[in-house]
């Protein structure tokens, strides 16, 4: 039988990589797919408590943040391009024109 | 299987739901007329939120669907607070109507609206799931607003940047809700209320999982609001977004940030504290912040030179003013917190209005070139030194109301409660750093007033900024000497919103 | 060993492999691929959590939509040289990223084994066998379509914003939206051409 928090020790680990992503990462778009792990993080906790209480909330949570973090990412990307094209870069470094 | 609906009654969701078709009407007639009559859709969206404002003094209190929307006094209030956000910063934005956003009329406004229907979502929602796309409704425009001048460098920075920013808090605040809804069973506060209060009873260390939920959570709301250390996003954003979406950002999303933070910390947590009501636990970081808040943002202000920037870091410290008063978790804090709000919205408004009208006659945001301004447009320059002033706190001004009421009351709860006499610490620091605050607003009166050069500029007002100026001029001045009205609204709101003080 | 633990370990290592090769690749089409690769792990945990419906749907529309939505932007965007995708960081600073973010992760297993130990709501493993409509489609959309129907239609009021956000971020200006280019000069120089060619 596997404990719930065993689950959610998964999610937590997924959150922090998540972080660590959101740090580290150089490149725009690897970015944003580590804002996109942290919410999945989130809802693989929310799955496994929702099954620790055998309610199904989290089963709707779930479906509508899905949704809300596929339109984020649309328009993530819609912004990714337009400042590529604006700048021909996407690394972060060079988005350095507002300063102190 | 049961499908039965919770009791619902669409009446009270009247002014959201107007407003959402309204935004679409926007939409619709950008597209069907020609381009001849530039202005008419800028009135055309002043006129819903005129409409949405009156339906909304028309509608009752009560729940809107299940235990999901809840039309209370506190919502009441800051849906005000939100449409009159919305109507200054649709009122200003007249001027770039005709130069910068000659493409996409239609979505700009449509898009502030859609953002003020998240904003209204979010005041009466009562419900975690709902709260949530309530704040993602009320962000995910802001961050296309923020790029609108695709062309211009600093506007897609910024845009980006405050998209990377609030995605990242959204992550943030997720994992604390769903944390939230894990300890609790239940995505409805009062409910969570109820149940954490109980399981807290029987499991002594719910409090250990409960410091992730609450870290996460007070990191995602933070840096909504702009507190360090999640404030590095607030200047840069201010500076490149278009003026008037940095308007609607600094009173809007912090609006939203405080209802959330209202709704989840200072209700849906409440019960989770001992018998004597102190948020001991996660109080006392967020007057840490609230600190860091009031010194960061008062001390970097002082050398800066682009106006944008420095009302980014008023509006920082500004928020550790508001932060005081949430944090004294008293009927007089959150009804000081309402009323700063509301007084804040007044002064930054109109302070920004008029950066925008200078901006749009001279193309420039540099505090230098405000130099000698009260020789060539002198009502404006008394009026940007007046809403300057309300900033800073100076009597008989609003400002000065609303900082005394949250002084005040942070000082009521360290007098009658020995456990937190920190919050004296809190008052102190803020006085202090209102005295700083002063240089910095002042210094900007002193060059409009007192500098040797002449300004070479004659700033024509359009009609409807001159509205907005003239309505913020009126608000600063009227509650600053009559605050009764808003007071006694404000007082209804602790009561209402389900906090209980013991 | 039982068959679920092994199942379990399996796609937990699976999920957390995989978002940790997405960080650190070079390629970001590579990056995209790890992270469907932890995505597959994590519907894996989701089916034995008991959330069929969700598991499919992520793998579907998560996976299946918006990471080749991903996919799509970066082949559009042709990133290829280093000026473009950027050098690491230095490794000072990466250091204590690192560091950080392993503080983190211990910390917050910590609380987590501490609060959920011995005499709490979730320590004691999945007790009571769900039913068979558990995690089913009805049992979702029963919940989305009465209890939760608000947020359902006010998720559609978000993609709305954020379908028209989108496109006007992304589009390129046409042609009757530039500002008006000068008009060419007509006059000695076309009288010159004219007079070359006859």
């Amino acid at each position: 039988m596997v404990p719930i928090s065993a689950y959610l020790i998964v999610g937590v680990a997924l959150f922090a990589i998540g972080t660590v992503g959101v740090l580290i990462s150089r490149n725009l778009i690897v970015l944003l797919m580590s804002v996109e792990l942290m919410l999945n993080s989130a809802n693989l906790c929310l799955i496994a408590f929702s099954r620790s209480q055998n309610i199904m909330d989290g089963h709707a949570f779930v479906f509508l943040v899905l949704t809300i973090a596929a339109a984020e990412a649309a328009v993530g990307l819609a912004m990714v391009i337009t400042l590529y094209r604006n700048r021909e870069t996407i690394n972060i470094d060079r988005f350095n024109l507002l300063k102190w | 299987m049961d499908f039965q609906l919770p009791p619902y009654d669409l009446k009270m969701m009247l002014p959201e739901i107007f407003l959402f078709l309204w935004a679409l009407v926007v939409f619709t007639f950008d597209l069907l007329t020609n381009r001849k009559k530039e202005t008419a859709i800028g009135y055309l969206t002043l006129v819903g939120i005129l409409i949405t404002g009156v339906l909304l003094a028309f509608t009752g209190y009560g729940r809107g669907f299940g235990n999901m929307f809840f039309n209370d006094p506190m919502a009441r209030f800051f849906k005000i607070i939100f449409l009159g956000a919305a109507f200054m910063a649709v009122g200003s934005s007249f001027g770039i109507l005709k130069q910068r956003i000659r493409n996409h009329r239609g979505e700009y406004f449509g898009l502030i609206l859609l953002s003020t229907v998240g904003m209204m979502f979010l005041a009466s929602s009562q419900e975690l799931l709902s709260l949530y796309i309530g704040l993602e409704l009320t962000t995910i425009p802001l961050f296309v607003l923020a790029a609108f001048y695709k062309d211009d460098k600093l506007s897609v920075e910024a845009g980006i940047k405050y998209f990377i920013v609030g995605a990242f808090s959204s992550a943030l605040l997720l994992y604390g809700i769903s944390f939230l809804y894990g300890m609790s069973g239940t995505t409805d506060i009062v409910q969570m209320k109820i149940n954490l209060a109980i399981t807290h009873l029987t499991f002594t260390n719910i409090g250990m999982t409960l410091v992730i939920a609450v870290v996460t959570m007070l990191a995602g709301i933070g840096y909504k609001l702009g507190l360090p250390p999640f404030h590095q996003w607030v200047p840069d954003v201010y500076e490149g977004s278009p003026t008037p979406v940095a308007a609607f950002l600094s009173i809007g999303s912090k609006a939203a940030g405080l209802v959330a933070f209202a709704k989840i910390f200072v209700n849906g947590l409440s019960a989770f504290h001992g018998p004597e009501m102190l948020p001991n636990d996660w109080g006392q970081l967020v007057a840490l912040m609230a600190i860091l808040a009031m010194v960061l943002g008062n001390t970097v202000a002082i050398w800066q030179t682009n106006i944008k920037r420095m009302l980014g870091y008023s509006s920082i410290a500004q928020a550790g003013y508001i932060m005081i008063g949430m944090v004294t978790m008293n009927v007089y804090g959150l009804s000081s917190v309402a009323f700063y709000m509301f007084a804040y919205m007044f002064a930054n408004m109109g302070a920004f209005a008029i950066v925008t009208v200078f901006e749009d006659k001279t193309g420039s945001t540099q505090i230098a070139s405000y130099r000698g301004l009260s020789k060539s447009a002198p009502g404006l320059s008394l009026t940007l030194a007046i809403f300057l002033l309300s900033l800073a706190g100076i009597p008989p001004l609003a400002g000065f109301l609303a900082k005394y009421y949250v002084f005040a009351a942070a000082v009521e709860k360290a007098n009658s409660a020995d456990s937190a006499s920190w919050l004296y610490w809190l008052v102190g620091v803020g006085l202090i750093t209102t005295v700083f605050s002063l240089y910095y607003y002042a210094n900007i009166i002193k060059q409009m007033y007192f500098s040797r050069e002449d300004s070479p500029y004659k700033i024509p007002v359009s009609a409807p900024a001159m509205m907005v100026i003239a309505i913020c001029l009126i608000g600063v001045i009227l509650f600053g000497v009559w605050p009764e009205p808003i007071l006694q609204f404000a007082g209804d709101i602790p009561a209402s919103f389900g906090f209980i003080a013991r | 060993m039982s068959l679920d633990l092994a199942i379990f370990v399996i796609s937990a290592l699976v999920a957390v492999f995989g978002a940790t090769m997405m960080i650190f690749q070079r390629n970001p089409v590579a990056s995209v691929l790890y992270l469907i690769l932890s995505l597959v792990g994590q519907a894996v945990l989701y089916v034995q959590l008991g959330a069929a419906f969700v598991g499919a749907v992520l793998i579907i529309v998560y996976s299946g939509a918006i990471l080749v939505l991903f996919l799509f932007v970066i082949m559009m965007l042709n990133l290829r040289s280093s000026a473009d995708l950027g050098e690491p960081s230095p490794p000072v600073s990466r250091f204590v990223k690192y560091f950080v973010s392993c503080l983190i992760f211990l910390e917050l297993s910590f609380i987590i084994r501490e609060s959920l130990g011995a005499g709490s709501t979730t320590s004691a493993g999945i007790v009571t066998m769900a039913d068979d409509s558990f995690g089913s489609v009805e049992s979702v959309a029963t919940l989305l379509f009465t209890r939760y129907l608000y947020p359902f239609e006010l998720t559609s009021v978000l993609l709305l914003s954020a379908i028209v956000g989108a496109v006007i971020i992304a589009r390129r200006a046409t042609e009757d939206e530039l500002p008006p280019q000068p008009e060419k000069a007509v006059g000695p120089i076309s009288q010159k051409t004219n007079e070359g060619q006859e």
